[in-house]
C-alpha cells in the first residue's frame, strides 16, 4: 500500500485549470521531487494534498483511506504536514512555541510534554536560541523552524515547498543533508517542490515534472532532465 | 512570573479595602470602572484570535435582559438570574457563532455591530414581554441595595473575567488564538481546528459581557433598550484596551482604571464632551503607540520589541 496516492486529481480557479488530471504515488522512505516551470501547478498540487484547498475532482487516498475532503486540521493529526513557500513565522510567539504549536494540536501532546518534544526536533536540526522571537532570525533559521514546526505534527509524510529558496551554497548543501537524515531516521516519505536543479539531483531518488498543471514526466531525475517534453516545457518550444 | 503574582496579589488587597474608605458614590464609580474592565478584557481576549467584535454591547444588553426579564416574567430569584442570564448569553452567542466566525476582519465586525441593534429594535418592539422602549423596572434592586454587596457582586464578576483571561493566556488557548491572528493557513497545517477555538473563544467571552450586562441590572434595578445596548459599552472598552495596550490581561485593565476615572471626572466638567476626548485618545494612541501603555513600558524596561 502506497502512503500517498493521487487519482486524476484536478484543480479548477474559473477557468484556469491549476492541477489536470494528475495521478501519482509517495512511498514511505522515498524522497520525491516535484519539478516545473513557474505557475506550472506544484504548490496548488501540495495545498490539495494537504488540505489547504479542496480539489474540483479526483481522488487522494492517504495510507489506503480517502481523505480528499479531510480538512486540513485533521489531515495534520492523520500524519501529512508540509512548510509554507511564502512562509510566515509567527510573530509574537517564541521559535519554541512555533514549534510547539504541531505538537500541540496535531498530537494532543500538553504544554509541557510539547515543550520537550519541540525541543528535541529543534536540537535535531541545529536550530538554538528557542527564547528569541521570530523577527531575529536568519533565513537559515526561518527555513529551519518551518521545518521542525512540520516536524511536531509527527508526520509520516513531509511537503517541502521551496526550502532551499534564498540559501547560500553552503547553507543549501547543509539543508540538503539534513533533509535526508530526517527522512531516514523518521522513515518518511518526503515530497520536495525545488527550482535548483542540483538540489533535485542530489535529494531525489524520482521526480515528477508538471506542466501547466498535468503531469508531463516521471522517474528518475538523469531521466526525466532528458526528456524532450521537459526540456520543452523549461526552454520553450523550437518553433 | 513572580512580579505578576505580586502585582495581582497588590491589586487584591486594594480592591478588597476599596469599601472601607469609599463613601456611596466613589464605590460607584469603582462599580463603574470594573464592569468596563472586565468588558475590555472580554473584548480583548477575542481580539487575541484576530477577530474585531463590535458586538459588546449587544451581549451586555442581552445578559441584562435576560437576568431583568427572568426576575419579572419568571419569579426567579435575583441572584439564580444572574447564572442563567449569563449562560443563557453564551448559548445564543454559541448558536450565532455557527454563523457570524465563518466572516472575517470588517465583515465580522460589521456583523457583531449588526447584532446589537437586532437585539435592540427586537426588545424595543416587543412591548408586552419586554417592556417595550420604556424598559423595565425590577421589583428591586440586588441584596437590597446595599452599596458594598453590589461592589462585591461586580468585584467578583471581574474576578471571573480576569482568571479566565489569565487562563487562556497561560494554556493552549494562547498558541491557538495566537496562530489563528498571525496566519489561517499555517495555523490549520499545524492541526489548529480553527473554527472550533473561534467558537470557544467566541462563546466565553459573550458569556462574560452578559454577565456582566446581567449584575449591572441587578444593580441598578431598571434598564431600557437604549440604556442597555448603549453604544458606550462597545466603545469605551475599546478605547480602554487600545490605551492600556491589546493581547494581554493587564493592558485593558490600565486602560480600565485611566479611562474610566477620567471619563467619570470629564462627565462631571463637560456632559457628553468625554467621547469626543475618546474619540480622540483612540486616534493619537493608533498613531502614536499601537501597543498601548503596556506595549511602551515594556519597550522601556526592556529595550527591545514587546
Amino acid at each position: 500500500m502506497k502512503t500517498l496516492q493521487t487519482e486524476h486529481l484536478t484543480k479548477r480557479f474559473l477557468g484556469l485549470v491549476a492541477v489536470n488530471d494528475v495521478s501519482f504515488s509517495l512511498d514511505a522512505g522515498e524522497i520525491l521531487g516535484i519539478i516545473g516551470p513557474n505557475g506550472a501547478g506544484k504548490t496548488t498540487f501540495i495545498h490539495l494534498v494537504s488540505g489547504i484547498l479542496m480539489p474540483s475532482s479526483g481522488k487522494i487516498l492517504y495510507k489506503g483511506r480517502d481523505v480528499t475532503y479531510v480538512p486540513a486540521h485533521e489531515r495534520a493529526r492523520m500524519g501529512i504536514a508540509r512548510t509554507f513557500q511564502l512562509i510566515h513565522p509567527l510573530e509574537n510567539l517564541t521559535v519554541l512555541e512555533n514549534v510547539m504549536i504541531g505538537a500541540v494540536f496535531s498530537r494532543g501532546q500538553s504544554l509541557k510534554e510539547a515543550r520537550k518534544s519541540a525541543e528535541g526536533i529543534c536540537d535535531s536540526l541545529q536550530l538554538g536560541g528557542l527564547g528569541r522571537d521570530t523577527a531575529s532570525l536568519s533565513i537559515l533559521e526561518i527555513k529551519k523552524m518551518e521545518i521542525a514546526r512540520a516536524l511536531a505534527n509527527g508526520p509520516e509524510i513531509l511537503f517541502l515547498d521551496e526550502v532551499m529558496a534564498g540559501l547560500n551554497t553552503d547553507e543549501t548543501r547543509q539543508m540538503i543533508s539534513m533533509v535526508k537524515a530526517i527522512a531516514k531516521e523518521r522513515g518518511l516519505a518526503v515530497g520536495v517542490v525545488e527550482h535548483v536543479m542540483g538540489v533535485i539531483r542530489e535529494l531525489t531518488e524520482r521526480v515528477i515534472v508538471l506542466e501547466a498543471g498535468e503531469l508531463i514526466a516521471e522517474g528518475p531525475y538523469s531521466e526525466v532532465s532528458k526528456n524532450p517534453r521537459v526540456i520543452e516545457a523549461y526552454l520553450g518550444g523550437a518553433a | 512570573m513572580k512580579r505578576n503574582t505580586q502585582f495581582a496579589a497588590a491589586g487584591a488587597v486594594l480592591m478588597a479595602a476599596l469599601p472601607a474608605f469609599l463613601g456611596a458614590y466613589p464605590l460607584n464609580v469603582a462599580r463603574s470602572v470594573m464592569t468596563y474592565m472586565a468588558l475590555a478584557v472580554s473584548w480583548d481576549m477575542l481580539l487575541r484570535s484576530g477577530q474585531i467584535s463590535f458586538g459588546i454591547a449587544g451581549l451586555f444588553g442581552l445578559g441584562s435582559y435576560a437576568s431583568a426579564l427572568l426576575v419579572l416574567r419568571a419569579g426567579m430569584d435575583p441572584v439564580l438570574s444572574l447564572v442563567f442570564a449569563t449562560f443563557f448569553t453564551g448559548a445564543v452567542a454559541w448558536i450565532l457563532g455557527f454563523a457570524v466566525l465563518r466572516l472575517r476582519a470588517m465583515y465580522f465586525s460589521i456583523t457583531t455591530l449588526a447584532l446589537a441593534e437586532i437585539f435592540r429594535i427586537i426588545l424595543h418592539n416587543l412591548h408586552d414581554f419586554s417592556g417595550g422602549p420604556e424598559g423595565v423596572v425590577l421589583p428591586g434592586v440586588i441584596f437590597g441595595g446595599d452599596a458594598h454587596a453590589l461592589y462585591w457582586l461586580c468585584l467578583g464578576g471581574l474576578i471571573i473575567t480576569l482568571g479566565v483571561s489569565w487562563y487562556f493566556e497561560r494554556s493552549k488557548m494562547h498558541l491557538a488564538l495566537t496562530a489563528i491572528r498571525n496566519d489561517e493557513t499555517s495555523a490549520r497545517s499545524s492541526g489548529v481546528d480553527i473554527f472550533r477555538f473561534l467558537l470557544i473563544a467566541f462563546t466565553v467571552t459573550s458569556t462574560l459581557q452578559g454577565m456582566m450586562g446581567a449584575i449591572q441590572v441587578q444593580s441598578y434595578g431598571f434598564t431600557t433598550p437604549e440604556t442597555a445596548f448603549d453604544a458606550n459599552f462597545t466603545l469605551l472598552p475599546l478605547a480602554m484596551a487600545l490605551l492600556g495596550g491589546i493581547h494581554s490581561t493587564l493592558g485593558p485593565m490600565a486602560g480600565a482604571v485611566l479611562l474610566g476615572i477620567a471619563s467619570e471626572w470629564l462627565k462631571l466638567k463637560i456632559p457628553y464632551g468625554h467621547l469626543v476626548v475618546y474619540g480622540i485618545i483612540i486616534v493619537l494612541v493608533i498613531l502614536l503607540m499601537p501597543r498601548g501603555l503596556v506595549g511602551l513600558a515594556r519597550k522601556r524596561l526592556t529595550g527591545r520589541r514587546a
